[in-house]
Parts: structure tokens; sequence; C-alpha cells
């Protein structure tokens, strides 16, 4: 018999107390009952000591209930011979490897790949072993049946030969959610496979723990008790990581420089023992970039941001290459070109456009040339035919006036095939063109009396026109004081919905519904003897917000990150986007190292971006180029503490610098508190020791039951 | 309580021991009454044989005439014969009139052996009523604790003899022993002169008995004390040690015999010296009766003190109280 707790065995000493109080005590026992006390005085307790027990069954019960007690603590259980050690439970272990960028560091991979190699080596027949790899998704390479399913002898070759077949990917570090999958892994196997006798739950993670990795699905997942993780960190040879960082412009839509300086951020790591760096191009063999070349000087875990200047020939993506630090994994930067959208916007009125009391004036300067931004804007007479070509490449209309018939006709198809309008009441007669377009045969309207002025009331803000002025400070209107606006009939537009409404509960904005369309009308204008709408800060915004609206302004990011869902632009040239949103049956798109990707038709977003590099949207349109670049926390290559985990709740267990023979002493013990699971012997005892107990209660009372004494 | 033994039927015939009665066999005649008569007319069997005869002879008294004396009294016969005139002087012809005061505090409910001190006392207290009845005197009873509990006066009726051995036979229910209030309190009470024996075991404050028996004797009352007594409160003769408890407060104190008893004893033996020396002084009988001792012993001895006492009158000049004991 073996003990858990042997230690609690010295509690048997105990047994000795109530063997000296049976040889020493105080005969207190008796009572008598006499007449007076009065002439008695108290002596003092007399002990006595006798070399003879007394009730000698009672003392042998009392010890025996301490031993028992002492037994019960002590945790026994019968071992089993050591052939049969081997048969205990096997271990559910989870190999985790880091396949993410990071570990295309210098002989990194090759470490891990030994690292788990020899882990995979140590496992034994009765283990459940699954491997996954894991960067910015966690793959199971064999899994938990899988690995029961092969012969015993042909497990870890198996294993091996999958990890050779691996290597490193380009993508992020979630480190966080591979942990979890891998323990999720474990408790789903233990819920399917139950007749596996369960011991230790490992996770073995092969990583280099940089500190860019994120584990925020950590702090909202509860670790499961007994679950523990063995880390086998893989370190880098050199501690210097300098990486590029290409930063957003936010006056893309502001500035039209064609000069304009892209910003890049170099990043030194905190631990770099090298400060200086060079940024050359890639190509700058050729000969209009052959000499540019930038030493930068950067601090150890501090960043610097290059301007660097555009280039002359944008059509081909671009390639910077920083020099200078310990791992170029990550040293590429690449950027797409700038391209310009181009708009075209008809304004259908009859003022002059040079004039700065006419409404075409501020429309002109509202839609200025800008870097992501080409507009083209063309006046038209109301009176006059407007061209074909001109209504077909037209992405947004501007009606200031009344329009004739002809004009009408036009207008209207072009509203029903999806696009958008803005008809400005400058009097109750366009309400006469609002019918026409709208299809309805009249359209009551009036130049509402206003006394003193009109301000803009109930906005819509969770209309997406009007969404950008939700916040509340951007959605205060009260400053734009309206002196003229025309009141219409609303009760003969069934559908439309108003999206502003003037203080009188007049409306200010409304949408019509014309087909697919939709047709915007403002029952005041921004001339400046209407209103100060044109030179408030609302303005602009509120174009634009329209041009959004309409789905003119296509967000086209060109700077992606490996393992990015991107969205595939509706045609790979904005200009010629097409009105219904369809996509080119011919799209492809090809990779960095030249393989094509056809994407579906209904395919809204490109998620094979596994590498970094230029990859081109090719169509009979026209190609696009767009850049994939490394993760910026990928960059984040210093090892980060184990501690960091455990203090996210995960149970750590031994490492590899823990000596084996404590290794062995802790499976042993964990055998041996498994095999006194098994039995509870302990609960034995305590039956035993009731037993005792209830025993030496009947005695005790039957040897002090009441007896004739010397008193009455 | 009515007893299941019919009084002349006794269920035990009390054994004797040099020709004594053993209490312990007469104790368990349950009739108070039976026991009485069995120990009384014991004693008549035995007073024949005993060395105190001739206690009951009538006294009385020869004095010259001188004027002023009240003629009726002049013995007439002797005139004739001597011719002289002498006045015939009688005792009191008035019959005794007994108290009997029986301690029923809670500490003579203790008893080392079959039967309590409250128990032997109430035989001793019926003994002697029993004898008194029997020769025409009057017999009272009152028992007490701290105060009076239950007071009979003394009679000398048919029937009444019964009712005070069934007042004796009542189980003492009292609290502690104080004779201070009882005492004064059947002092006030007795207008006339008689006889007061109190039986108790005195386990009260030794200080103020000479005070609490002076009201009996302040009222020119023969008083006599028996001290009745545990044989085991008498020679604590405890072996092991035990926890004792105060009959009467409830106290318990630890209490080593071995160790106590020197002490004890000697505590006990000024007590007993203290109550017998102010009885002396008092000119009380003082008895100290252990409750092993035969009743006939204590009969005997109380008619012998009472002989010695009838005596001790006459030789300082007489008394004028004639008693047949």
């Amino acid at each position: 018999m073996s003990f858990l707790f042997p230690l609690f065995l010295a509690g048997v000493a105990a047994v000795g107390v109530p063997i000296v109080l049976h040889l020493v005590r105080r005969h207190t026992r008796h009572r008598v009952t006499f007449s007076s006390l009065m002439f008695l005085r108290t002596t003092l307790p007399r002990f006595t000591s006798r070399s003879r027990l007394e009730n000698l069954p009672l003392l042998i019960l009392r010890c025996t209930m301490l031993c028992l007690l002492a037994l019960a603590f002590s945790r026994p259980f019968f071992s089993r011979p050591d052939a049969a050690r081997d048969v205990r439970p096997g271990t559910r272990m989870v190999v985790l490897i880091d396949t993410s960028a990071s570990m295309r560091r210098a002989g990194m991979w090759s470490k891990a790949v030994n690292e788990a190699r020899s882990v995979l080596e140590d496992v034994r027949a009765t283990d459940r072993v699954c491997i996954m790899s894991f960067d910015q998704n966690a793959r199971t390479l064999i899994g938990f049946e899988q690995w029961q399913l092969l012969e015993p002898t042909r497990r870890v070759p198996a294993a091996i030969k999958q990890l050779s077949e691996l290597s490193p990917g380009w993508a992020g570090t979630v480190l966080g959610q591979a942990l979890v999958n891998a323990a999720e892994a474990i408790q789903d196997d233990e819920v399917n496979e139950q007749q596996h006798r369960t011991g230790l739950r490992q996770i073995v993670l092969v990583s280099d723990l940089q500190q860019g990795s994120r584990l925020e699905t950590l702090r909202t997942y509860e670790w499961p008790e007994g679950t523990e993780l063995v880390v086998k960190p893989i370190i880098a040879e050199g501690t210097t990581n300098a990486t590029l960082q290409l930063l957003r412009n936010r006056d893309d839509l502001a500035a039209a420089d064609s000069q304009a300086r892209s910003p890049v951020r170099i990043t030194n790591s905190p631990d770099a023992t090298s400060e200086q760096f060079t940024l050359r191009w890639a190509d700058r063999t050729e000969a209009n970039d052959a000499g540019e070349l930038t030493d930068v000087y950067v601090a150890p875990g501090r960043s610097v941001v290059v301007r660097v200047p555009n280039r002359a020939d944008e059509s081909a993506g671009r390639e910077l290459i920083l020099t200078g630090d310990d791992h170029d994994f990550d040293n590429r930067l690449y950027l797409a070109p700038h391209l310009k959208q181009q708009i075209n916007i008809v304004y259908i009125g009859s003022e002059s456009p040079d004039d700065p009391r006419e409404m075409p004036y501020y429309v002109q300067r509202c839609f200025g040339a800008s870097q992501a931004l080409n507009p083209k804007i063309i006046f038209h007479p109301a009176d006059s035919v407007l061209a074909d070509a001109d209504i077909a490449t037209a992405h947004f209309v501007i009606v200031a006036d009344v329009l004739e018939r002809k004009l009408v006709g036009a207008l209207r198809q072009y509203l029903q095939s999806g696009r958008t309008a803005l008809l400005v009441m400058k009097s109750p007669q366009s309400a006469a063109t609002v019918a026409a377009l709208t299809g309805i045969d009249n359209l009551q309207s009036e130049e509402a009396e206003i006394d003193g002025y009109a301000m803009l009331d109930r906005i819509e803000f969770n209309h997406p026109l009007l969404a950008p002025f939700a916040e509340p400070r951007f959605g205060d209107f009260t400053n734009i004081h309206f002196w003229k606006y025309r009141s219409v009939d609303m009760t003969q537009l069934p559908d439309a919905r108003v999206l502003a409404s003037f203080d009188s509960n007049e409306p200010a904005l409304f949408e019509q519904p014309v087909g697919t369309g939709s047709l915007l009308v403002l029952a005041s204008s921004w001339h400046p003897s209407d209103s100060q709408l044109a030179l408030s800060s609302k303005f602009v915004p509120l174009l634009y917000s329209i041009l959004e609206y309409g789905g003119v302004l296509v967000g086209h990011r060109s700077q992606h990150f490996v393992g990015d869902s991107i969205p595939i632009p509706r045609s790979p040239m904005p200009a010629l986007s097409l009105p219904n949103g369809s996509q080119p049956a011919d799209l492809k798109i090809r990779k960095p190292d030249d393989s094509v990707i056809s994407p579906d038709a209904s395919q809204q977003s490109f998620a094979e971006a596994d590498q970094p590099g230029i990859y081109t949207i090719e169509s009979s349109a026209g190609n696009r180029l767009f850049a994939v670049n490394l993760p910026v926390a990928e960059c984040r290559t210093s090892p980060m503490s184990v501690e960091d985990l455990e203090g996210l709740g995960v149970s750590l267990g031994q490492s590899s610098s823990v000596p084996a023979e404590l290794v062995k002493q802790a499976s042993r013990r964990s055998s041996f508190v498994d095999l006194e699971s098994e039995q509870k012997l302990w609960r034995w005892a305590l039956v035993a020791l009731l037993a005792v107990a209830l025993i030496e209660t009947w005695l005790a009372g039957w040897l002090i039951r009441p007896q004739p004494v010397a008193g009455r | 309580m009515k007893d299941k033994a019919a009084p002349s039927e006794p269920a035990v015939t009390p054994r004797k021991v040099d020709g004594m009665i053993d209490p312990v066999s007469l104790m368990r005649i349950k009739s108070m009454e039976l026991r009485a008569k069995v120990v009384v007319e014991g004693f008549w069997k035995g007073i024949h044989r005993s060395p105190y005869h001739g206690f009951s002879v009538e006294f009385t008294e020869y004095r010259q005439y001188t004027h002023g004396d009240d003629p009726r009294y002049i013995d007439w016969r002797l005139f004739a014969r001597s011719d002289r005139l002498y006045i015939k002087k009688f005792e009191d012809e008035t019959n005794l009139r007994c108290h009997l005061l029986v301690d029923h505090s809670r500490s003579m409910g203790y008893g080392s052996g079959d039967y309590t001190k409250s128990q032997y006392a109430g035989t001793l207290a019926a003994t002697l009523a029993y004898f008194l009845s029997t020769q025409g005197d009057a017999v009272g009873l009152a028992t007490f604790d701290d105060q009076i509990r239950q007071h009979m006066a003394p009679r000398n009726r048919p029937g009444y003899l019964h009712r005070l051995m069934l007042a004796l036979e009542t189980i003492p229910s009292g609290k502690t022993t104080d004779l201070g209030p009882p005492l004064q309190h059947i002092a006030e009470m007795l207008t006339k002169r008689g006889l007061i024996v109190l039986i108790s075991d005195l386990l009260t404050s030794i200080d103020r008995l000479e005070s609490d028996l002076g009201y009996l004797c302040a009222g020119g009352h023969d008083v006599v004390v028996f001290h009745v007594l545990d044989p085991a409160e008498l020679s604590f003769d405890f072996e092991s040690p035990a926890l004792f408890r105060d009959i009467e407060t409830g106290r318990d104190m630890y209490i080593d015999p071995s160790a106590a008893r020197a002490s004890y004893k000697d505590m006990l033996n000024k007590h007993l010296a203290i109550a017998r020396s102010t009885c002396r002084t008092l000119g009380i009988d003082y008895h100290l009766f252990a409750t092993d001792r035969s009743f006939d012993l204590a009969l005997l001895d109380f008619l012998h003190d009472r002989m010695h006492r009838r005596k001790r009158i006459r030789r300082a000049g007489g008394s004028r109280v004639r008693s047949t004991v």
C-alpha cells in the first residue's frame, strides 16, 4: 500500500494522547450528593500515575479511531506493478506550430521543426496527438482521430513527414485564437472519445512568441482546467529588426499635388543593436531611379517617418527595400500606383458658373481636382438638347432649372437605370419637373411664407445620405438660415421619404424613387438669395455624401495586408465602373508569383492574398494594381514574456528547461493521484472510523452507566 | 398517605441486636405509627431489665401551716394523728404539653444507607409522640426549614395521634436550614410552658444557635435537642475522590476524601462541641444520634435524662411541673 500524503501518517503519534490520558487523569467521574459542604474545603485535583491501563477495549477503540483518521488523511492506495504502470492514461496533446511570417527569419523554421520533432519522438503509444499549424488561422494537419487510425509505429513518422512539408507563410500571428482552437480540440476529443482514459491535457506551442502576436481572444476565454501549455520558444539569432509601414494620406481628396510624397514609417525593434538603415527602390538599377538612396537613423524602439517622393511613372507598382537589419522578411514595402477616379457631373441650369451670386459657382468650387478624384463638370442649359453620351457617362446630375419636355425623358431614363440626381427647386414651377420625372400628373407647390427665416428640423440621420452628420458635433444645422423655400404637397408623392424638414414641418429635402434610381429634391436652393447653405460648412460634405449615396465614390483602398479579405471592385478602372454593380465576365486576379485566380461573378471579396506584393486585377476593360504588404504587427518580432500568457489565464506546464527527473517525478505523482482517485480508499477508512466511533460510544456509555456510589 | 401494611400486622418483624431494635429493620415498616408502636412496646418489655426504675413515684410535700394559708389545703388526717396543722403541697397536676419540632430542610434528605435523616427523625418523633400519648400527654408537631412549614397544636384526643403520624410521613421539601425564624415563631405561639423536642441535624451556622434556642428557654419551656446525623457525616468515610454536590445549595466541589477527612472531622467536632456547650449553658438536654442508633436506646437516653433532670429540680427546690416522665 502506498500513500499520497504520507506525512499525515505522523498523526498516528496522536495515539499516545488517549494512552497518556488513561494513565494520568483526574478522577472526577463520580459525583456524590452530600448534605452540606460547610465542613469541607476544596482539594487540589490529584493526578495519579498508573502503571496499569484501565478500560483497555475503550483505549484500543480510541487509538484505532485516530489511526483510521490518519490513514484517511494520508490518502492510501494500492500501487500496481511496474509492468502495469505503462497502461496508465495517455496524454491528449496538441502540437501547435507557428507558421507566421516571422518564422521566416534565418534559422527559425529549422529550429521549430527540430523542436516539434523532438516532442513527437517522446510521444508514447497511449497518447493522443493532434498537430496544428497556425498563423492568422489555425489549421489541423493531423487530427486526434486521424492519429488514432494510424498504426502506432507509423504515427510519429507520418507526423514528421507532415512537418517537413510545412513551411512558414506570410500571414500574421493570431496566437490567442490558435490556443483557443487547440484547447477546444482537446475538449471536443474528450467528448467524442470518452473511452480513452484521460491523463494530462497538454498543448505544446512551438513559436517565436513575438510581441506582435494577437492574444485578445484569450481575454474572453476561460482556460479549461487541467489543460497545460508547454512552450517551446524558438529564439532568433539576431535581435535587430526594422520594418516598413505605409501611412495613409488623409488628404487624398483635398490635394491635387502631383509631387505629393508617400509617408513611410520605419520602426526599429526595442532590442535592436543596429540603428543605421538604408532605404532604396527595388528597381534602382533602372536609369530613372538609379540614384534614389536614403540613409535612415532609427534608435532602438523608436520610429521615423520618411516621405518618399512619388515617381513619375505611376503605371507600375513599386517596391521599397530596407537594408541594415538582421531579418529581411519584413524589409519590403509594396506601393500600388495612385489611381484617380474620373467623375462626370452634369449641371443643368442656365446660370453662369463664374458668378459668385449663382449656384454653379459653388458647385464648381466644391468638386475640385484631388489625388483621388478627377471631377468633370458639364454645365448644360435647360433649354437645349442633352447629348446621349453625356447622359450615359454622367455619374451625377444636378437639375437647377425647369426642364424642357425633351430633357425629362432622358433624365428619367437616367434615373431608372439606378443612378441619382439632385433637383433644386429654385421656384414653384420646378414642381412640374418633379412631377414629370416621377411620373405623376401634377404636383402642387407654392412659395412658402416665411416670417424671418426658416431652419432645418427633423433631420433623418439614420438615412445613409445624412448619416455622416449623425455625430452631435456635425449635426448642428441651426446656423443655416433659409429665407425662401417652396412648400410641396407631399400627399401626391406617397412613395417619397422626407429626409429633412423645415421648422414649419414643410419638407426641405426628400427622396423620390424613380425606377431603381432615386431623385433627391431640395425644396430650397443654395442660391445666396435663398439660403446660407452654400456658405455653410455642411454644403461640401452634403454634396459628397450625395455622390457616395449614389454609388459614385468607390472607396478603393490600394493598401492591403496579407490575410485580409479584399473587396473586388465593380470595375478595375474606377472611371468605367458599371452602374449596375456587376463584374466583368473576364475578371482575373494575378498574384505576385504570376499565378492567376478567376473569382466567381458573385464573389464580392478576394481572400487569397497570402503573400506580399503587387496584385493585378485584369479584365478586358483594363488592369488595376493593388499592393499587399505584411501585417504591421507581424513585424514586431521581439519575444514576449511567457508570463503574459499566464496573466491571461493560461495554465503553464513544464517547459523544456525543467530537468527530466523532475518531469518524471511529476508524472509518477500524477499517476499516483489517478490511482488514488480511482480507488478512493480514504472513504472506506472513514466508514471504518465511523463504525469504530459508534462502538466506542456504546462501550463508553455502557462502562459509565449509573452505578451505586457511596452517596445516595 | 395510607400505608399498605396494617398497623396490627407489621410486614416486617424488626430484628433485634443485643436486645435492641435494629433501625434498618425498623425502617422497613412503612407505617410511621406502627414503627412508633413497635419501639414503645418493645421499650416497655425491656424496661423491666432497666436500671432506671422508680422514676414515676409521685412527689408530695408537707409544710407547717402559717397564718394566711388556705385552710382548704390543711391535711386533716395528719392533724388528727399529730395534732399539728400541716399544709399538703401538691405538684402541678396539669399534663405535659410536648411540642415536637422536626427539621424538614433539604439536608435532612441525605442518607448514606437505606433511609434518610428525615425518615429517622420522623420515626424518632413518632416514637416520642406515641410514648407520650400513651401517658396521656398532649403532643403537637411543627415542621420547619427556614420557617414553619406545618404546625399542629398539642392535643390529646382520639385520632389526633394518627393525624400527627400522617404529618410526619410527608416527604421533606424544604430549603436550607435556619433555626432562628422558626424557633422564634414557635416561642411566640406557645403561651403555656411545656416540653419542646427539637429534632434537627443543626447543619447551619452555629454562631446564632444560642440566641435561637434562647427564645425557647426564655419562655420557661423544657427543651430537648436531638441532633441527628448520618454515620457518613460523622465519619466521612468516602474512599474515592469525587465531585461533591451540596444538597441544599447545589454547589459542586471537588473533594478528595482522604485528603479532606481530617479537616472535615476537625471542623465537625468543633461544631458538635459548640452545640453541646451551648445546650449545656442554656440547660437544654442535648442528644447526638447517629441514624444507625437504635430507637430503644434513644428513648432510654431521653427518659434517663428526664429523670436526672427531675432530680436536679428537686434538689434545686422543687418544680411545679409534674410530669409522667
